[in-house]
Formats: C-alpha cells, sequence, structure tokens
C-alpha cells in the first residue's frame, strides 16, 4: 500500500469512528493530525511551520511578547485571547493562520515519506486550533491537488529536494522589480536550505514556497546547488584528549609478607650448640 | 582519522531528521574539529560555547545528584541549539529549526555519537 493510500485510509476511518484525539503519522517527516469528532482541527509536522512559527518569524509578534503572552495564559500553546487582547494580530487574521497552517502541515506530511498511521488518545492540546474542523478528505484532497500542481510546474520541486542559490547577486535596486518573497528567497537562499527550510526562515506557507522556489528556478534567479563540497576536517595539533584525564596507574603491589613467620626464642641459639641448658 | 566518514554522520543526521540546521564537531575542550554550517554561523564560537554549557551542565547534573549528562538544549523562539557529549573526547552540536522534533533528534543522535566517537579515535565502526 503506498503511502497515499495509507493515510486516506486511516483519515477516512479516523473521520467515521467520529475520533477526538490523534493520528500520528511515522515518516519523514511525517506528523500528527488532531481530530475532535472526527474532524481535523490542527495538523502539526516538522515539514511545514506551525502557526506559532508563522506569527513570530513574519515579525507580528517578537519572542519576549510571545513568552509574555504564554506566562498570561497559564502556559496554553496557543494564547489566542492575549493575541487580540494585546492588538498583535485581529481574530479572523488568527483563524486565516491557523487553516493556512493546518493545511500546509497536511500538504508537506502528504508530500514526504508515510512509513504508518497510529490513532491514539490526545496527549497534548493540539497547537492553534482552528474553531472549525475540516473533514479529512477534503484536508487530503486540497494536498494532493497542491502536490500536483507541483509536478505540473516547468520546473518541478519538491519541499526537501532542492537546495537553491541565486544565480547572481542581485543589487538592492534590482530589488524593486522582485516583490517581497522573491526578495527574501534570494535573500535566504545559500545552497544549504530547502524549499521547506526557506519556508520557515521566512515564515511562509511551505506550498507556497515550494511553489516560488520551482518559478524562479524555471526563470533563471535560482539554480540547484552543486553537491556540497566535504566539510572541512582539522584534529588539534596535539590530538584529541580525554576531558578527565585517566586515573593514575595503581601501585605495584607490595611482595606479600609471610603471615606467620617463626619467633625466636630466647635460648634457642644456645641449646642447640650446647644442648638443654642445665 | 577518516574525514569521508564524519562527513557522512554529520550530513547523514540532517537528512534524516527533519528540522537540522547545522552541525558541528569539536574536541571536548571546544576546538572545533569540523563544522557543516551556515555562514551566519561562527563554528568556532560554537564548539566554545558548546564545550562551556555541557561542562557546566555536568557540574549541575553532579552537584544536584541527577546522575550522568545526557544532552542540553537551548530553547529559543526560534529553534534550538542541542550539546552532546561524544564519549569522554568529544562533543557534537546539532542546530534546528522550530520544527526540529527534539525527542526524535535525541533518539537519531546516539547511534551517530557512537559512530563518531569511533571515528574520532581512530577505530573501524561497523557499518561505516
Amino acid at each position: 500500500m503506498s503511502g497515499y493510500e495509507l493515510l486516506a485510509r486511516s483519515l477516512d476511518s479516523c473521520g467515521r469512528e467520529g475520533l477526538t484525539g490523534e493520528l500520528r503519522v511515522s515518516g519523514s517527516p511525517g506528523g500528527t493530525f488532531h481530530f475532535r469528532g472526527g474532524l481535523v482541527v490542527a495538523v502539526e509536522s516538522p515539514g511545514a511551520p506551525g502557526a506559532e512559527a508563522l506569527l513570530l518569524r513574519s515579525g507580528r509578534v517578537t519572542g519576549e511578547q510571545w513568552a509574555a503572552l504564554v506566562r498570561e495564559s497559564g502556559g496554553t500553546r496557543w494564547p489566542v485571547a492575549g493575541l487580540i487582547a494585546h492588538g498583535y494580530a485581529g481574530a479572523a487574521q488568527l483563524r486565516v493562520v491557523c487553516v493556512m497552517a493546518l493545511q500546509d502541515a497536511a500538504f508537506a506530511i502528504l508530500a514526504g515519506r508515510v512509513d504508518g498511521c497510529e490513532p491514539g488518545a490526545a496527549r497534548f492540546e493540539p497547537p492553534a486550533p482552528v474553531p472549525v474542523g475540516e473533514p479529512p478528505a477534503r484536508l487530503l484532497e486540497d494536498a494532493a491537488r497542491k502536490l500536483a500542481a507541483l509536478a505540473a510546474l516547468p520546473h518541478p520541486v519538491h519541499p526537501d529536494r532542492e537546495r537553491p542559490l541565486p544565480v547572481r547577486y542581485f543589487a538592492d535596486g534590482e530589488h524593486g522589480e522582485l516583490g517581497e518573497l522573491r526578495r527574501e528567497l534570494l535573500a535566504h537562499a545559500d545552497g544549504r536550505r530547502s524549499a521547506r527550510d526557506l519556508a520557515f526562515r521566512t515564515g511562509r506557507g511551505v506550498y507556497t514556497v515550494t511553489v516560488e522556489v520551482g518559478r524562479m528556478l524555471a526563470e533563471g534567479l535560482l539554480e540547484c546547488a552543486p553537491p556540497p563540497a566535504p566539510v572541512p576536517v582539522r584534529m588539534p595539533p596535539e590530538g584529541i584528549r580525554h576531558r578527565t584525564p585517566p586515573p593514575p596507574a595503581p601501585p605495584p603491589p607490595e611482595p606479600p609478607e609471610p603471615a606467620d613467620l617463626p619467633r625466636r626464642r630466647p635460648g634457642g641459639f644456645f641449646r642447640l650448640r650446647n644442648g638443654t641448658p642445665r | 582519522m577518516d574525514h569521508e566518514a564524519l562527513t557522512h554522520e554529520m550530513r547523514g543526521l540532517r537528512e534524516q531528521v527533519t528540522g537540522i540546521t547545522d552541525t558541528a564537531v569539536a574536541a571536548a575542550d571546544g576546538l572545533l574539529i569540523a563544522a557543516d554550517t551556515a555562514d551566519s554561523i561562527d563554528p568556532e564560537g560554537l564548539a566554545a560555547l558548546a564545550a562551556a554549557g555541557l561542562g557546566l551542565a555536568r557540574r549541575t547534573a553532579q552537584a544536584t545528584a541527577r546522575g550522568a549528562l545526557r544532552q542540553t538544549v537551548t530553547y529559543g523562539s526560534h529553534g534550538c541549539a542541542a550539546f552532546y557529549a561524544v564519549g569522554d573526547t568529544a562533543l557534537m552540536v546539532v542546530l534546528g529549526d522550530e520544527g526540529l522534533d527534539v525527542d526524535r533528534l535525541h533518539r537519531a543522535t546516539q547511534p551517530a555519537l557512537d559512530r563518531i566517537g569511533s571515528i574520532l579515535m581512530n577505530k573501524t565502526a561497523e557499518g561505516v
């Protein structure tokens, strides 16, 4: 059974059973679908930035402000009330961010390798849940449609495969014609980062970034990096030393002393030489 | 020492665990041995910080009777930095972004640490 079939069957089963809990998907990048009453309310995956990363990387909220919001809210993973109360984002904006993050993570899981699916009880509260869950079948259809759209690009790309870099240096004057996303991608594409890495770095959806990377590769703005050079290895001149010096060798054992030495008896010598004393 | 095998381990870990952005290996005293890091990272400084960080964590574990040190992880709003001891002679640094699953990282790192330790000590590790 292909990874797609396995995922489709598991999602369908969770939906029909009205699961409230999690469907954990192993693989690369893998991830977790969070269900409430058979509908998907959140998806998290190492392959796509979550709502928190999208907000923090976009600069809308600083790391310090986020930490303060989490403290205020008693340690919740998604301090939505605080975000609205402090004016960092509106309720509608946050709903859009949550839906985007959910759909993007589902796309990332499907675009990768699916090894197995395991439904279970919820271990943690879902991160950034959407108020109205999505039917799992529609979510999977949306992800499959995006995957097909990527494959149909003139320069097909995969979120984890290509590691692009700019074909040349772009001067500041040229940046005006490019648009914000392209400027950011040119600034951060260094031949080490995949589209997935660039999505985290720029705080954008991984699908959005992957499509844009594909277009920029086709237009000759980016090129695929050559295979990476070997990592230079340098040994310390005196070699690698132990953090703690080895313990000193134990002292050589002293020769064992006989337990019972013959005791000299007074007068014994005379007895030997002169016979029994009188 | 087999330089290629060390590169293979460092790059292999990055490919195996989604979210790893940079790796480095250094001697236990903080002298850099190898770095697979972005240009924005100063690998020499990172190696020295990792040696100091592991030393502090080891003493903390001793002073608080927490047993043998496993690793230290620094969490930031844009990702994390994990420092691992490689046996008694070296250390490894792994940097990751917000997507890195740290539990998965620890599971993937343990066998790699053994192999890296063997490579550094010129021993032939199985499967490398």
